[in-house]
């Protein structure tokens, strides 16, 4: 009894011991939800084309499609002025516009005008705020 | 006085901002830089060197210099892509050590970063043991390994904490050749981790410092947290600027009585092993040589007024100004002795 | 004995309160956060009045985080992600007031509790906290995952995600600076580069409550009108202290929790929240109605956090080691000031113990005071149009990923990664909860667990190491009982013709 509960863990690799064995778990867990759901999963293909139906693609892939350039682009434009937070400052202030008008819906002109001020406002008092009151890095 | 740089310059520098690569240029020196740490903490003594060491030096230079802890690995990325000098690093001695312990994220700083000038050491790296340990001396525990008895070390593997430990090995080898083999790692993190390997009874030696140790070892000896210091790894004249109060309860002269030469840790027949953990500048290694040039001249300035010894003395650094020249031999050098002793230790196990 | 008070000394306390709550209250932006950017401040101050500072900044910072998670369902910080599961279902009947009022209590209490422990037995329970070696930490870290079985509306799902979780943090090196041997895992080849320190946790939570949520709102088009519910503030249920009648046990017993979470190294903030919320459930008369806005669920989450402040100041002050992040910072205060902290400090420095005591009083007090009175401010942001309020989140979630480890691209796209995934995971019906908990607690099970075992070397040390790990396995064992018995009474109800 003794012997079999002993075990020598190797410094060396030890880093493989708990992911392995949560690898398992997970593994285990993963099996048994097929063999209970197996019928609904066999649906998936019909329930993502549903959700891709009824998705606003406009909205959805927008935000998305506007992200990914605004973090694409923070770091570029950051570079030309370095460590001044620049990149930060001139690539919120389109990303809250732009992110806005694409969720408004009816873009009016008096309702455009307080979602312009936020964008300039928003991003201009933050970047100051971390700039010399917090003293902290911005991209 | 962190206050007055923040705002001061924040607000002489706001002008400047959109002017600054222009600037920059004519002056060859960014007006805005960044100086990456080694360490992810704030509240360190690698953070708050540099930070002494940035205030004084954006002072000196009129520039803006922002100390961010983002930790070794991501610092060696941030300098290691800027070529242009707007990002520099603080770091240690870990940075090379992390490389000869083979700790992945460590290239060898010298072959691929530019080992820029040191500013100041911390002394307070120790080794220390239960108070009611049978060990009162490093040669008692020498004694116990060559007798047979397995001594176990708690460190932080892959650098700073375990450089010591490995000096003990090479210390046991050299008093009697397979002794170093009953000299055993208990590999843990951080203070706390390594304190507590001690009460667990996991651990009969513990690597800590003076600063985060001492008062444990003011502590009543039948008190179960209580321990005493074996070795201070400073070098004795590193200790001798230590303020003579030095630490707590505990003068100068009780530091230097665990130090070398009182102390013994032999690296070789001649000599002993000492370890001083060393703060100094990496740079890009492409990045232009006028800025680090710029950067020596006004810490030598800073160091001849004097002031930024007594801040340094005041969180228990002892200064130590080599400029880039002398620091990079300097540190070729003490790299190279511990290479030696690290390869031979490995070599033989 | 008081002659640390002074005008300068009071004013800092509450200014550091204010802008400690101010920064709990943005998402991605924390209380470490907080304490770190004021740290350098400190020298100037002096030491009795830097602490002053960096306290409130604690105190505000931790209790802060209460407001976006209940009214927008972001947490504000991590330690208030239990909040979230009863604040935010509150303020989506209507009942936001409300459940902030609660919260705020709860905080309150907590924060005074746990200062009271502080103060009364601070060295004694450091004592027995060197008591809890890897073993006994690993199965309070184990008892915590239990919650993830309690939180699942689909036990099987809610476990897998649980799990999962589990599995995303040990993404990386397996780090140096907890013991580990600083060799990567899980890494695919070819993204080193950027996963070589994993992903960190503050990025991942914001992507998965704030971006994924207006991820999701984006896809059914941004409904017009107000955020968090149509319906007015307040206007369904007003808020009395009579919502406390029956909750004075889970609320000293939370408060205890959390405090005695805190005095354990290295165990963590966030768990203090989640073993108090487990427990609440656990001994609940209607542990069904936990998760869909129930008011002890805040009181135990918000009193589990609050209790944590003057619980990991203990460790700190009397043995020199913090008991999670933020006191971690608090160390360098000290130190700025060439004062040691260690067993010694206390019985050293009376005058700065006092005025730290004070400090934490006078925090926890104005806390209840900025918070109580705000309501009606913070109340405000669900008014605001959703097409602008959705933009600025997005941007302080930037920031928040941003900063918080001073600087690193990469922790901007881990939002945005874990934004994808949080709407990924309502889709596949994986649930976001128990897999930030298994997330957060994750490093620290992988750590406790192979250091028990390195160093004892038998698996049996976890049952017979000690009477604390006899009492932690009737915890575990009662709370995974509870948990099966739960959702065999749900499904019970359910299979029921109506």
């Amino acid at each position: 009894m003794g012997d079999m509960t002993r075990v020598t863990i190797d410094f060396d690799t030890s880093h493989l011991i708990f992911p392995t064995l949560i690898a398992i778990i997970l593994g285990l867990l993963g099996l048994a939800i097929v063999l209970r759901d197996h019928a609904r999963l066999a649906e998936a293909g019909v329930h993502w084309h549903r959700t891709w139906q009824h998705m606003d693609k406009p909205r959805f892939l927008g935000v998305l499609g506007l992200t990914l350039l605004y973090f694409t682009m923070m770091v570029p434009v950051g570079e030309i002025w370095p460590n001044t937070g620049m990149g930060f400052l001139l690539c919120s202030i389109p990303y809250v516009m732009a992110a806005g008008l694409l969720f408004m819906h009816a873009r009016a002109p008096r309702q455009v005008l307080p979602l312009l001020i936020v964008a300039l406002v928003g991003p201009t008092f933050v970047w100051w705020l971390f700039t010399y009151p917090l003293f902290l890095t911005l991209p | 006085m962190k206050f007055t740089r923040r705002t001061l310059l924040a607000a002489a520098s706001a002008a400047a901002l959109l002017a600054a690569p222009l600037a920059a240029e004519a002056q060859n020196l960014p007006r805005n830089m960044r100086m990456v740490i080694g360490s992810t903490s704030t509240g360190g003594d690698t953070y708050q060197n540099s930070a002494i060491v940035a205030e004084a030096l954006s002072e000196k230079l009129g520039i803006n210099i922002k100390v961010d802890a983002v930790g070794a690995t991501e610092a060696f990325k941030a300098v290691g892509r800027d070529k242009r000098g707007t990002t520099i690093m603080m770091f240690h001695d870990q940075s090379f050590l992390g490389n000869l312990y083979g700790v992945s994220g460590y290239d060898d700083p010298f072959a691929n970063y530019a080992v820029g000038p040191t500013v100041a050491i911390n002394p307070g790296n120790a080794y220390l043991v239960p108070a009611d340990s049978p060990y009162q001396t490093m040669d008692d525990i020498f004694a116990a390994a060559e007798s047979g008895t397995r001594v176990r070390v708690a460190i932080q593997p892959g650098g700073v904490s375990e450089i010591g430990f490995t000096a003990m090995k090479n210390a046991a080898k050299l008093r009697a050749p397979g002794s170093e083999e009953n000299i055993v790692a208990v590999n843990t993190g951080s203070q706390s981790d390594k304190n507590q390997a001690m009460w667990d009874d996991l651990a009969d030696v513990i690597n800590g410092s003076i600063q985060a140790n001492e008062q444990f070892t003011q502590l009543d000896p039948s008190d179960q947290k209580a321990m005493r210091f074996v070795w201070i790894t400073a070098r004795p004249e590193t200790l001798e600027q230590a303020p003579e109060a030095g630490m707590g309860n505990t003068t100068r002269d009780d530091l230097l009585s665990y130090a070398s030469p009182k102390t013994h840790v032999p690296l070789n027949e001649s000599e002993d092993f000492t370890f001083d953990k060393e703060f100094f500048f990496l740079f890009n290694k492409d990045m232009d040589p006028a800025i680090i040039d710029a950067i020596d001249a006004a810490l030598t300035e800073v160091f001849d007024e004097g002031k930024i010894q007594e801040r340094q003395k005041e969180s228990f650094f002892i200064p130590d100004f080599l400029p880039t020249a002398e620091a990079r031999e300097h540190l070729t050098k003490k790299r190279d002795t511990y290479r030696k002793v690290i390869d031979d230790i490995s070599a033989g196990s | 004995m008081f002659e640390f008070i002074s005008p300068l000394f009071v004013s800092l306390v509450l200014g550091g309160t204010l802008v400690g709550i101010i920064f709990g209250a943005i998402p991605g932006m924390t209380a470490t956060m907080a304490v770190a950017v004021c740290l350098p401040l400190t020298y100037s101050l002096g030491l009795e009045n830097g602490l002053a500072l960096l306290l409130g900044l604690y105190v505000g910072g931790i209790s802060g985080g209460l407001v976006p998670a209940i009214l927008l369902g972001i947490p504000g910080t991590p330690s208030s992600i239990t909040t979230t599961f009863d604040g935010y279902p509150m303020a989506q009947r209507g009942e936001g007031e409300k459940a902030l009022r609660i919260g705020i209590v709860a905080s309150l209490v907590g924060g005074l509790i746990s200062l009271l422990v502080l103060d009364l037995f601070a060295p004694t329970l450091a004592d027995f906290a060197i008591k809890f070696s890897y073993v006994e930490k690993f199965l309070i870290i184990l008892f915590a995952l239990t919650v993830m079985a309690a939180l699942s509306s689909d036990m099987l799902l809610g476990i897998f995600s649980g799990v999962l979780g589990i599995f995303i943090s040990l993404i990386g090196t397996y780090d140096i600076s907890d013991g580990g041997n600083g060799e990567l895992r899980l890494v695919p080849p070819g993204t080193e580069y950027w996963l070589e320190s994993g992903f960190s946790l503050l990025p991942v939570l914001i992507g998965l409550f704030g971006l994924a949520a207006i991820l999701e709102q984006a896809e059914i088009g941004v409904p017009r009108g107000h955020s968090a519910s149509e319906v007015k503030v307040g206007k369904h249920s007003r808020f009395s202290f009579g919502v406390f009648r029956g909750q004075g046990v889970n609320l000293v017993r939370s408060s205890l929790i959390g405090t005695f979470i805190g005095i354990l190294p290295g165990v963590g903030g966030s768990a203090a929240s989640i073993i108090s919320y487990t427990n609440a459930k656990t001994f609940s008369k209607t542990p069904e109605r936990f998760g869909k806005g129930e008011p002890g669920g805040i009181i135990a989450s918000e009193s589990g956090n609050n209790g944590l402040t003057g619980g990991a100041l203990v460790p700190l002050l009397s043995l020199g080691i913090p008991g999670d992040s933020t006191t971690a910072l608090l160390i360098g205060a000290f130190t700025l000031q060439g004062v040691q902290v260690g067993p010694l400090f206390i019985g050293n420095n009376p005058g700065t113990w006092d005025a730290m005591i004070f400090a934490m009083l006078i925090a926890n007090i104005a806390m209840f005071a900025m918070m109580y009175f705000a309501i009606r401010y913070f109340a405000m942001v669900v008014t605001i149009p959703k097409h602008i309020l959705f933009p600025v989140i997005l941007m302080m979630c930037v920031i928040g990923a941003y900063t918080i480890n001073y600087g690193i691209m990469f922790d901007v796209w881990t939002l945005l990664i874990f934004g994808v995934l949080g709407w990924l995971f309502t889709k596949l019906r994986l649930e976001v909860a128990p897999f930030i908990i298994g997330f957060i607690l994750g490093p620290s099970a992988e750590i406790y667990f192979v250091k028990s075992l390195e160093s004892f070397g038998d698996v049996t040390i976890f049952f017979t190491k000690s009477w604390i790990a006899v009492v932690l396995w009737l915890l575990i064992v009662g709370s995974v009982a509870g948990a099966v018995l739960m959702s065999k009474k749900k499904q019970r109800i359910a299979e029921e013709p109506v």
